[in-house]
């Protein structure tokens, strides 16, 4: 017999409460009567009685019955039948390395798999799913128990964050499609009801954490060359705590600090003045459940310079750019945009024109044509005056909007979402947002060409956008599970994962999309060799202290051939009613007062 | 104003009662109670021969024409009777209350009172309490004092233990002449004390009855079920016990046969006994059971 709800079960517990009614009832009543002479007898009586006061009526026992058969009715019981075809789908994100004693959670799901397979004897039929990178099959043909115990074993968890499924509608229609006798999901998030064939088997228990949030190594300035990391550390638990954090160097140890982070806060620390070195890692110390985000990994950025890749259309505009220092420019046609490498630029540059998908550098548009991925134009205002600005923030600092006039301006109307920088009566002139960690940028109005000291406030606003641009150029890694982009490769060129992998490249591919481990993924390519930081970016795999539930209710199970449980809480709650009946008529009725 | 339920027609009721006394008591005026002496009624008592100076008028003429001796008839002497009404004025008597309780039992003496005085005979009421506080009226007679005695009977309180025996040895120390005892108690006691009690009454050549009163709830007492604490109204005393179905039928059978107990002694020693629950009619107890058991002429 297996239970449903199980956790009603623990209303049991609460079971002994019922002697609370008997044992305030057994407090004795206190009454005067006219003579104690003709109670001699009993008290005689009650005195030999060897539990003295604490007899329980029949009533007490009936009552205690019934409510243990409600509790247990609450718990939805019902008979297994044996299942022979089923599905096991087991949740391979990176919480699920979270350690729980001795195992992690991954380890613990895998025995439970175990169970069910042992329960579904040697004739059964099971299909194992992963739910990362995609929920999806291992292997399209279904298992023999035995085989599918071995597959079992090799799997491993990701350190990519929960893929965002439907379960209701995703569970169902796997159900109803494999006709699964039974469809068992193995992860850390609770659930939030069952039905007769969709199970959800939750292993660990909340837990607190620490992770490290956010690392970037960037150049402190655009005309220089030093170096600085920025490190923030997130602490998922109720009480502050002292976090020690060290910062190395290709494997070598730069410098350590502690960092006190308050109950569910973040805090920030900066690293200087240090060695530049391939790639960099910093770390805090291992004492809390989930060690896979104690670690983040970024390169320095790619060039001394800011590489700007300029797409125009009228690209004499844009090389008054080279006049800035730290700034080297490239202008291509826009047809040209597809036949170069863009691998090592820190900012693309798409003026009166705009590429069919977000590119995977940081990229700024101005005034883009109507077919752009991020934006839509409003109508063409002439010399709009500024409402309303985004302060403090780094593109609006000493900027005197009193001045700053554009000639020719169009209202932005953002299709993603993102943060309005710049508003003008008519709408938003400058919209940032982020896609993947890279920073996108989208100008209502011509920045170009950059006249200097000509034209002080769009000067200014320029030089502050290369300096955000510089700040947030791909220095702080991607996130695990997005593609790598990189030049086309040739014959020979190879791959080098977080794990070790030498993955040889086909000539001409130019992105590797299976960033499936946190870490440094080298890419060579003949001579040239890039580096690139993949680490897991999602908050909510590191906040373990209260984990979404899943919800499964309404879920129906259409497609499988029967039920393979049979309830009894009906007849647990038939029982119940017949025993009230029968213990209204045993419990003693209140005594009717006589006049005297 | 006289309370409930004295009415004038129960008044008018107690009129045509009158005491029936077993024995015979030396009056102090002429009455209708029969005497040991030998006066002037019209009952028959003895013969004696006759003496020079006897009354003429009471010799037997029909011996003196069959035996040609003289011989006076000799009659019976009628005198009034001494009552005394002996009313528990114990805690025991004012439970539930002093209403459901202590006042039926006034009510029972005063009717009492006043069916002897409208016979104009004498009665005098008894308040038995603790054994130091010695309450009784003064002897009524005639029936406008009916009044007092009601006034008398209730205005005390019942309260304090009750030691039957010394209480009534306290008051009969101050009785002089026999008569009538009419003892109205609850009789929760010790069949020892209210032997005692009883015996005392018979040594003073009383002729006694005895009136037991009884709450309904004393009779089926309506505790909840459950653990109880009895606290004694007399002496404060506590026990402890399960209340249930069982333990009433326990206290019933008890009660039981501690009344006839009561009873079984009464008979044995011609003391007039009768048992009135007070949820019962009081015209019923005083004008059908009182005269059945021979209270009543």
């Amino acid at each position: 017999m297996e239970f449903l709800n199980p956790a009603a079960l623990y209303g049991l517990l609460a079971l002994p409460l019922l002697l609370i009614p008997y044992l305030i009832k057994r407090k004795p009543q206190r009454v005067v009567f006219s003579s104690l002479l003709l109670f001699t007898e009993p008290v005689k009586r009650a005195g030999g009685r060897p539990l003295g006061r604490l007899r329980l009526p029949l009533a007490f026992f009936l009552q205690l019955l019934l409510l243990t058969l409600l509790i247990l009715a609450l718990g939805e019981p019902v008979f297994s039948l044996r299942a022979s075809n089923i599905a096991i789908i087991l949740d391979n994100s990176a919480s699920m390395q979270t350690i729980e004693g001795q195992q992690t959670r991954f380890a613990l799901a895998q025995e439970k798999a175990r169970e069910l397979l042992f329960d579904l004897g040697a004739t059964g039929k099971v299909d194992l799913y992963v739910t990362t990178p995609r929920l999806e099959k291992v292997r399209l043909a279904a298992f023999e128990p035995s085989e599918a115990a071995a597959v079992l074993a090799a799997l491993t968890p990701h350190d990519l964050a929960d893929t965002p499924i439907n379960y209701q509608s995703s569970l169902s229609q796997m159900a109803k499609e494999g006709k699964y006798d039974r469809l068992f999901l193995i992860t850390d998030h609770p659930a939030a009801g069952q039905t007769d064939t969709l199970r959800v088997i939750t292993v660990g228990q909340p837990r607190e954490n620490f992770a490290v949030s956010s690392f970037s190594i960037s150049r402190a300035s655009l005309v220089g060359s030093r170096l600085e990391a920025n490190v923030e550390v997130a602490n998922f638990s109720s009480k502050e705590e002292r976090i020690r954090i060290a910062l190395r160097g290709g494997g070598a140890d730069i410098s350590s600090r502690e960092l006190s982070v308050g109950g569910g806060k973040t805090a920030q620390a900066t690293f200087e003045g240090f060695r530049a070195y391939p790639y960099y890692e910093v770390e805090i110390d291992g004492r809390d459940a989930l060690p896979l985000d104690n670690r983040r990994f970024a390169v320095p950025p790619a060039a001394q310079n800011l590489r700007i890749l300029g797409i125009s259309p009228r690209p004499q505009a844009l090389t008054s750019l080279r006049a800035i220092p730290g700034v080297s420019l490239d202008v291509i046609a826009p047809k040209e945009y597809d036949k170069i490498d863009r691998s090592g630029y820190g900012l693309e540059i798409f003026h009166y024109t705009a590429p069919p998908a977000l590119p995977g550098n940081p990229t700024l548009f101005v005034l883009p044509p109507d077919d752009n991925p991020l934006v839509d134009l409003e109508k063409p205002l002439s010399r709009p005056a500024v409402s309303s600005w985004r302060e403090p923030h780094p593109l609006t600092r000493y900027v005197n909007f009193a001045l700053f006039r554009p000639v020719f301006a169009r209202p932005l109307r953002p299709r993603v979402s993102g943060e309005t920088i710049i508003e003008s009566s008519a709408g938003p002139l400058v919209f940032s947002t982020a896609q993947s960690g890279v920073r996108q940028l989208a100008l209502g109005f011509d920045i170009f060409p950059y006249l200097g000291r000509e034209n002080l406030p769009v000067s200014v606003f320029t030089l502050n956008l290369l300096d955000w641009f510089f700040h947030g150029s791909a220095t702080e890694g991607r996130a695990t599970g997005i593609s790598l982009t990189f030049g086309p490769t040739h014959q020979g060129d190879f791959l080098l994962t977080p794990r070790g992998d030498k993955l040889t490249l086909h000539a001409g591919t130019n992105s590797f999309p299976a960033t499936y481990w946190q870490g440094i993924y080298q890419v060579d390519r003949g001579a040239q060799r890039t580096l690139f930081a993949v680490n897991l970016k999602n908050t909510n795999e590191s906040d373990l202290r209260q984990p979404t539930p899943i919800e499964l209710r309404d879920i129906s199970s259409n497609g499988a051939k029967m039920s393979a449980l049979f309830s009894i809480w009906p007849y647990l709650l038939l029982t119940s009613l017949l025993l009230l009946v029968v213990e209204w008529f045993v419990n003693p009725r209140p005594l009717r007062t006589r006049s005297g | 104003m006289l309370p409930e339920p004295f009415t004038p027609q129960f008044l008018s009721q107690l009129e045509t009662l009158r005491l029936r006394t077993r024995k015979e008591f030396l009056g102090s005026h002429t009455g209708n109670y029969s005497s040991p002496r030998r006066g002037t009624s019209l009952e028959f008592a003895d013969y004696r021969r006759y003496a020079p100076g006897d009354d003429l008028r009471y010799l037997d003429w029909g011996i003196y024409a069959r035996s040609d001796r003289l011989y006076i008839k000799l009659f019976r002497e009628e005198v009034d009777l001494f009552a005394y009404i002996f009313v528990d004025a114990s805690a025991s008597m004012a439970f539930p209350s002093p209403k459901q309780k202590f006042l039926p039992a006034s009510h029972i003496a005063a009717a009492l009172s006043y069916v002897v005085l409208a016979n104009h005979d004498h009665v005098k009421l008894h308040l038995l309490g603790e054994h130091s506080n010695l309450v009784a009226s003064p002897f009524y007679r005639g029936r406008r004092r009916i009044t007092d005695c009601i006034q008398f009977v209730t205005s005390s309180t019942p309260e304090g233990p009750l030691e039957l025996a010394p209480a009534l040895a306290g008051h009969l120390r101050k009785l002089r002449r026999p008569g009538k005892a009419i003892l109205i108690s609850d009789f929760l006691m010790s069949a020892a004390s209210y032997q005692q009690g009883l015996n005392l009454l018979r040594a003073f050549n009383l002729d006694i009855a005895v009136i037991q009163i009884l709450t309904r709830q004393e009779v089926d007492p309506a505790f909840s079920n459950g653990s109880l604490r009895v606290v004694d109204s007399e002496t404060h005393a506590e026990i402890g016990f399960q209340w249930d179905a069982g333990a009433r039928q326990d206290y019933q059978a008890k009660l039981a046969q501690h009344n006839s107990q009561i009873r079984s002694f009464c008979h044995q020693n011609g003391i007039h006994y009768s048992l009135y629950v007070t949820d019962r009619d009081l015209d019923d107890f005083i004008f059908a059971t009182l005269p059945a058991i021979g209270l009543f002429k």
